[in-house]
């Protein structure tokens, strides 16, 4: 068992190595079934840099790693930034991708909705801004939305590559039918379409005792009879809905992902990085390592966690606990902090288990002798020895190798949703929200990259349309470092990310602009 | 489309000298009058015969500026050509060539085929360094020489084919080792057997793969 596992772990390393895109389904072992089908979408670069086929080429020189960045010609929306860098030679391709837009939601024709306005233009007077956006919004039709993703590919391009061209697609989808209600912000999101909302406005909603036994706060002398109220209602502001909302389309990118794998071959995984910007406030939904961090006046506010076997440890014991058969006899959802000898059978030794951050004494039995759900540290962290990452896209086929076990029940394409209310400050041109991909933040810190941001924008020209790609460029050539002799080198003589890494640096000011 | 070899080339300079405008000129035969600072790596491609043979040139035009030179530094690595170029009609980048040539040395492979390039040679009546000065540079630290003019094309093709020949010319003697990407030289897949990988990297995506 522990050769065998050993192999695993390095062919499935030498699956990453060999890298050509179609065959690498990490654990193989048969029934991948995508490898006579045609691919999705062709492997490229995001398509906002326009590569020609040539300029795709260039960008794949593993030895002299090129920054790409946005051409003088393109722009993104808000100016963003954005500079990326392909691996030192563990892949063909750059496993990486980025999709960003401007989408325009509208109300899907046909939709329920019965959001009357009779408070909006009360509410459009108050000075916290709330209001403003309403009456901007209303008076189109859509709600206009900026998106930025950013995905990390394993084991094959193709699960990025799909995503980076339709989890945009998903957000919109979810997001039409919940338009008449997040553009009405002065009243609560109705809690059963189709029902007359409540008038009074969110602070007030909570019901007296007595107006609850009443069985009701309806306008007194109202003609109509007031709907049946609940003692206890939960409020759901609208911030939540969109939450909601991501969460589904990352799901149903999965699902789409899932069900295209008979007509196509979609090869690997990717975790998802995505920042969506809607009426005044940024969503950031990460599911894998990717990682974002706003940085304000020097201040760093991080708008994400990452979900790896060790973030993810109790989740993955605890499914395993439940669901044992989805171990296939090879493995134990136990920890131990090393791997367990036979002839330590009977002695007692530390362990933990789904339950537990702290750690145990256990007596060793047999069960124990198998190969750790999780086993590796940081880095080296893996789940059943195959996969470093615990959330993101794909994976549907990955197996541990030369075993019919799969990995992917215990991947999860939920994303991590946090809120940041750009209304709330007042940005200034050197605040920005930065999202990268692991090859950056595994040799820099939040303080490192925040320092570095500092320390460039600043000595850059405000209307330089291009300071944050300039930045951008400046954040990847730190990681990347320089060839020497010994390999990658960034400052300090420490080693530089021989990952493909990405960046996006997004000035927030454009969002106090925008809304 | 099948080529024989791919070279890799590299474009050095002081900014403004109009490194981006002779790629232009050669790849796509325009002339680009506004001065469009490169401020990081551009990249261009051209198939060119030479002795009966496709090439295919793969050309990284570099950002001049000073505060980019670190970065520009880090791409020599890998190429088999260099065009340093200077403008004629400005001396001091005439003057910089010494510390340009220096950077290039350390930084590239020894075999690196390096075409001085004194452009700009439209503008005779501006002209600050004379043709005999960039052709005596030249020949004290063994560099082919030409002038050019990326606004009437004169000798653009010249310069990018001449350098293609030199490199050309290495090879047969088996100065480069070809098997070495390092040195900024594919073997096309067309040569044959040797070059599955050099096929799979070009090719892109191919729908087979076989796992199962
Ligand atoms: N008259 C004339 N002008 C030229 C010629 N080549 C370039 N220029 C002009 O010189 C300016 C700079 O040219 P670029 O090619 O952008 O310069 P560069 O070397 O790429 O500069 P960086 O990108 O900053 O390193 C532009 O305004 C061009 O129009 C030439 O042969 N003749
Ligand atoms: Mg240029």
């Amino acid at each position: 068992m522990l050769t065998r596992v050993k192999s695993a772990v390095a062919n499935f390393m030498g699956g990453i190595m060999a890298g050509s895109s179609g065959s690498e389904h990490g654990g193989g072992g048969g029934g991948c079934g995508g490898s006579d089908l045609p691919l999705r979408f062709p492997y490229g670069r995001p398509e906002f840099l326009g590569l020609s086929q040539d300029e795709v080429e260039c960008s794949a020189d593993h030895i002299a790693r090129p920054i790409l960045i946005l051409k003088e010609t393109r722009r993104l929306p808000w100016a963003t930034g954005y500079a990326e860098v392909i691996n030192a030679g563990k892949s063909t391709h750059n496993e990486d991708q980025a999709s960003c837009e401007v989408l325009t939601v509208k109300k899907k024709a046909g939709a329920v909705t019965s959001t009357p306005n009779r408070n909006s233009k009360r509410r459009s007077s108050l000075p916290n801004g709330e209001g403003l956006q309403l009456k901007e919004n209303s008076e189109s039709d859509g709600v206009s939305c900026h998106y930025w993703s950013l995905f990390d590919g394993h084991a094959g391009s193709g699960a990025a590559v799909v995503a980076s061209r339709l989890l945009q697609h998903h957000v919109a989808e979810q997001l039409q039918d919940l338009v008449e209600i997040l553009k009405n912000s002065a009243v609560l999101p109705p809690t059963c379409l189709g029902e007359e909302p409540e008038t009074t406005p969110a602070p007030s909603r909570t019901l007296t005792r007595a107006a609850s036994l009443r069985g009701g706060v309806g306008a007194p002398g109202s003609p109509s009879a007031p709907p049946t109220r609940f003692f206890t209602e939960k409020k759901i502001p609208h911030e939540c809905l969109v939450i909601g909302a991501l969460e589904s389309a990352f799901r149903e990118m999965d699902l789409q992902i899932e069900r295209e794998r008979s007509c196509y071959n979609i090869s690997g995984g990717c975790t998802a990085l995505i920042v969506v910007c809607l009426l005044g406030k940024l969503y950031v939904a990460n599911a894998g390592d990717s990682r974002a961090i706003i940085i304000r006046n020097g201040e760093i506010i991080p708008m994400s966690s990452e979900f790896t076997p060790e973030t993810e440890r109790q989740r993955l014991q605890y499914l395993a606990f439940m669901q044992p058969h989805l171990l296939g006899n090879e493995f134990t959802h136990l920890e131990f902090p090393r791997r367990v000898q036979r002839k330590e059978l009977g002695k007692k030794m530390l362990y933990r288990d789904f339950n537990m951050t702290g750690w145990a004494y256990k007596t060793i039995e047999d069960d124990d002798l198998k190969f750790p759900l999780i086993y590796g540290e940081g880095k080296k962290a893996r789940v059943m020895a195959t996969i470093g990452v615990t959330r993101g896209l794909g994976d549907h086929d990955l197996k541990v190798h030369d075993s019919n076990i799969y990995i992917k029940p215990f991947l999860s394409s939920a994303p991590e949703v946090r809120v940041y209310d750009l209304s709330k400050y007042e940005h200034g041109a050197d605040d920005v929200l930065i999202l990268a991909t692991d090859g950056l933040w595994d040799v820099l810190s939040n303080e490192e990259v925040a320092e570095a941001i500092t320390q460039f924008l600043p000595n850059c020209d405000p209307d330089d349309p291009h300071r944050y790609t300039l930045a951008a460029q400046d954040l990847v050539m730190r990681a990347r470092g320089v060839l020497k002799d010994r390999g990658w080198r960034i400052s300090n003589d420490r080693l530089g990310s021989g990952d493909d890494i990405s960046v996006y640096v997004i000035p927030l000011i454009h969002g106090n602009k925008l809304s | 489309m099948a080529y024989a070899y791919l070279f890799k080339y590299i474009i050095i300079g002081d900014t403004g000298v109009g490194k981006s405008c002779l790629l232009l000129q050669f790849t796509d035969k325009r002339f680009q009058p506004v001065h469009d600072l490169t401020i990081g790596v551009e990249f261009g491609a051209r198939m060119i015969t030479i002795d009966g043979k496709q090439i295919k040139l793969q050309i990284w035009d570099t950002a001049g500026q000073e505060s980019f030179r670190s970065i520009t530094r880090s791409y020599y690595r890998g190429a088999a050509g260099a065009l340093l170029v200077y403008d004629i009609t400005r001396r001091d980048t005439f003057n910089h060539l010494t510390t340009w040539l220096e950077d290039a040395r350390q930084h590239s492979n020894s075999n690196m085929v390096i075409m001085l390039i004194g452009n700009k040679s439209d503008l005779e009546s501006r002209r600050e360094v004379k043709k005999e000065e960039g052709e005596a540079f030249a020949r004290e630290h063994g560099l082919i020489f030409m002038e050019t003019s990326a606004k009437t094309a004169s000798n653009v093709e010249e310069a990018f084919i001449n350098t293609a020949k030199e490199i050309y010319e290495k090879i047969q003697e088996g100065v480069f080792d070809i098997n070495n990407e390092a040195n900024g030289i594919k073997i096309g897949p067309q040569h044959g057997a040797t070059n599955a990988t050099h096929a799979g990297n070009q090719g892109g995506q191919q729908a087979g793969g076989g796992c199962c």
